[in-house]
């Protein structure tokens, strides 16, 4: 059996707020393998965002283990971290969280640019990319001047960009309409598909959602319902 | 380059706090440009005032003791012209007076006991006067009185007449009587508007009435050998005094100018030398009929090189401009001390010896010779003289001396400070994007290098802006031609001296002279490497410290910071 992309054992994280402690991500154990597209759903506050931000070495557990292609996150050094997150990470954010003073193209770039490719390579590949998404016509334009739309589909070409083992989509349609944000989802999928890249979308969006082959829910930062298991569970009987 | 085009965008998208944040970086480096300047010239200004014989290559100057007590000798002789005896009513007339104000002149040779001093390396001598010059038209209004011719009688005696005289005097008188019967003659005593007698009383002698001596030439004639010699009358010489009468004041005007006599045998030594000439040239060695002139007297003389100055009906061609030295040695006009001997009529005379020490370190052991050599003469050091000069120039290089230090420190520091306000504000703006630069797979180091570029980039910009600022603040301070004033007070300090011209019209001659010290901003490369060393450390301290705050957060922390 190969190793799975993702395994967490007994994965928690908690935050200490005066004298409570909150359990943002509770005790999860969970093997998730390459897959198109993975739907991670919960009501607000059930810990969605925790959960992805641990998958994608942006935190760190207080305790259990996060196992990334078999190396266990916590082994690794800032700099190891970071190389992950350049090559095997991609991320899309509810805000887009474009770099405002930077263009479309400068945005892409920025998410290959610690790679160390010649300017050339960067450039050509980002408008490539751009492209892509379908806004190569935009490149020169700021993130101020365009449409969250837009903006999101620049953020995909972005976190596309350096073909990343996984995307870690925190709530990406969030702030859209339901046009663009089907549009952005669309592409997403597609785009995925192509570079055989496995999606993980934090979403309260029951369309996408039901589109997704796995579904994982989240209450009280625990792991409620996996569709995986039910599906086996069912098998079973 | 992608992260050059990211810095160029980042520094021209946020304009408004890029150019805050450079201003205030050019600020601190203007102002410490300017104030590095401003304690620099001020240096350069005390060094120039403070050391006022060094400047004429002088260790000790050796004067003379003043006579009398407290100078009143000179300092309160008054000054009084015939006027009659230049010229007639109406006429114009210019007349100088020299006189030796605080220092008694002695004779040329009494230097040579000081240059036979061991640890002397040189002298030089020199005089310097203060010159009475009146100008102006002779008054008609001329009266003259004859005084004197005055009768004084004086009669006095020493010893009472014994017995055997008086009895002889008796008989001579009587033998008299009968001669002339009636005929008394009384000596009378006249005088021009009063008269006076006087009577020198001998020992018991008592008051004789005029019946004891009566009747004048029989009592001569009796009188005893030893009386006659004290019966006298005094006829008081005969002279006529001419005064002006209702003198009219404004027509005549009286100044006073201090004038050195230059020992032209030496150019780098002397009552001036040829470092402070800064128009023109020094004196020839010749004996010339030149002059120096002091900056100061020569801008309010309207006198330039190659203007002439009459000095007693002799002129004297400028031949130079100096910045005079502070201190007691400092006079309005040099000329070869021997014109102002033969002009003065002190030939060979002199009123200081400069005194060059072989070794700087021995010049008290020099001092202390001179003084136990010459006990009446006064030997003052740069010390001494640097100790009597006050004025805004020593107020403001002691408070530069004080402040200069603080307040640098203070506005490098404020400099620093501002510029690591703006840039960590500016850094704290951008958790957000740090941590999705973070969240791309940028490395710490690498968002510490790119935000650390880009405060650098301000600091070398706001250093170069700050340098420019810096120096045209400096260039307008120079131009400014600002001046401090710093006042030397001649000889000892008990001394107020005042020269009465004629007339009564009182002239003081203050005893202190005061020149006045450019200020100037002088700008060192040193010091604009200095500012714009510390534009860039402070951009660059802050951008660094900013950035690694920010970086050292957990990407996931810096990704929920709200903006
Ligand atoms: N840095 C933090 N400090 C304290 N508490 C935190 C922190 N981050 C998250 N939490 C808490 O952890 C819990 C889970 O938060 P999380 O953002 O993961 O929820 P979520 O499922 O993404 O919610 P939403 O759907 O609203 O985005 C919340 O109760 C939140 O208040
Ligand atoms: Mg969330």
């Amino acid at each position: 059996m190969s190793t799975p992309l993702y395994e967490l054992r007994g994965a928690t994280r908690s935050f200490q707020m005066g004298n409570s402690t909150i359990k943002a991500v509770d005790d999860i154990n969970v093997t998730i393998d390459k897959e198109e597209l993975i739907a991670l759903e919960g009501p607000s506050g059930s810990g969605k965002t925790t959960l992805l931000q641990l998958l994608g070495a942006l935190d760190r557990p207080t305790s259990g283990q996060v196992f990334f292609e078999g190396r266990d996150l916590a082994s690794l050094s800032d700099g190891e971290l970071a190389e992950l997150r350049l090559r095997s990470f991609g991320f899309i954010f509810q805000q887009f969280n474009l770099l405002s003073t930077l263009t479309a193209l400068q945005n892409v770039e920025a998410g290959l640019a610690p790679l160390g490719v010649s300017a050339g390579e960067l450039r050509e590949r980002s408008l490539a990319m751009l492209a892509e998404v379908g806004l190569r016509d935009r490149a020169f334009h700021l993130p101020g001047q365009m449409s969250g739309g837009e903006q999101q589909r620049v953020a995909i070409a972005r976190a596309l960009l350096a073909e990343p083992h996984v995307v870690l989509a925190d709530e990406p349609t969030g702030n859209l309409d339901t046009k663009s944000g089907a549009d952005v989802i669309a592409l997403l999928t597609d785009l995925a598909a192509r570079h055989g890249t496995t999606i993980i979308v934090a979403t309260h969006d029951a369309g996408l959602a039901a589109r997704a082959p796995r579904r994982l829910t989240m209450k009280d930062g625990k792991l409620a319902t996996d569709s995986k298991k039910t599906r086996a569970a069912a098998k079973k009987r | 380059m992608f992260y050059l085009s990211y810095l160029r965008s980042e520094l021209l998208r946020r304009k408004g706090r890029t150019i805050l944040t450079m201003l205030g970086l050019a600020l601190g480096v203007a102002l410490v440009i300017v104030i590095t300047s401003l304690s620099h010239g001020l240096d350069q200004a005390q060094k120039t005032a403070l050391n006022p014989l060094s400047s004429i290559g002088t260790d000790l100057t050796v004067t003379a003791q003043e006579e009398g007590y407290g100078g009143g000798a000179f300092a309160n002789r008054m000054l009084e012209t015939n006027l009659a005896s230049l010229g007639k009513a109406g006429q114009h007339f210019s007349y100088d007076t020299f006189s030796a104000g605080t220092q008694p002149s002695f004779a040329q040779s009494q230097a040579n006991s000081v240059s036979s001093i061991s640890g002397v390396a040189k002298i030089a001598t020199g005089l310097t006067l203060t010159v009475t010059h009146q100008e102006g038209k002779i008054p008609k209004i001329t009266a003259s009185f004859r005084t004197g011719g005055q009768q004084i009688n004086v009669s006095g005696q020493t010893k009472r007449p014994s017995a055997a005289d008086l009895a002889k005097m008796a008989a001579c008188l009587a033998k008299q009587e009968k001669k002339s019967s009636s005929s008394t003659k009384t000596t009378a005593t006249t005088g021009g508007q009063s008269s006076q007698s006087g009577s020198l009383s001998g020992q018991g002698q008592d008051q004789g009435g005029p019946g004891m001596f009566g009747g004048g030439a029989a009592m001569r004639k009796c009188m005893p050998a030893s009386m006659k010699r004290f019966q006298k009358t005094i006829t008081t010489r005969r002279q006529t005094l001419r005064k002006q009468v209702n003198t009219p004041q404004t027509n005549i005007k009286t100044s006073t100018y201090t004038i050195g006599g230059v020992d032209t045998s030496q150019t780098d030594m002397g009552l001036i030398t040829k470092t402070q000439v800064s128009k023109g040239r020094f004196l020839s060695k010749k004996n010339a009929r030149e002059a120096l002139v002091a900056n100061s007297y020569a801008s309010s003389h309207k006198l330039k090189v190659g203007s002439t100055l009459s000095i007693k009906k002799t002129t004297f061609r400028v031949v130079g401009l100096v910045q005079a030295p502070l201190g007691g040695q400092s006079a309005d006009v040099y000329v070869p001390l021997k014109q102002l001997q033969t002009l003065a009529g002190q030939k060979n005379q002199i009123n200081v010896v400069l005194v060059r020490a072989s070794k700087s370190s021995g010049v008290g052991a020099v001092e202390k010779k001179i003084k136990s050599a010459l006990p009446s003469a006064q030997v003052a050091s740069n010390k001494s003289e640097a100790d009597q000069i006050s004025g805004s120039l020593v107020t403001a290089s002691n408070l530069a001396k004080s402040l200069g230090l603080a307040l640098s420190i203070i506005v490098i520091a404020m400099a620093i400070m501002l510029a690591a306000l703006l840039t960590l504000s500016s850094v704290a703006k951008r958790v957000r994007e740090i941590g999705t630069l973070r969240a791309l797979g940028w490395s710490r180091r690498l968002v510490i290098r790119q935000i650390t570029a880009e405060s650098l980039t301000q600091g070398v910009i706001g250093g170069v802006v700050g340098v420019g600022i810096g120096i045209v603040a400096a260039a307008v301070i120079n131009s400014f031609n600002l001046s401090l004033s710093a006042s030397s007070k001649v000889g000892n300090s008990t001394t107020t001296g005042g020269f009465r011209g004629a007339f009564g019209a009182t002239q003081s001659a203050a005893q202190t002279t005061t020149s006045q010290v450019a200020l100037h901003a002088p700008l060192a490369g040193s010091i604009i490497l200095i500012g714009f060393a510390l534009a860039i450390l402070g951009g660059l301290l802050a951008g660094a410290a900013g950035a690694f705050r920010a970086a050292q957060l957990r990407p996931a922390d810096a990704l929920r910071q709200v903006e």
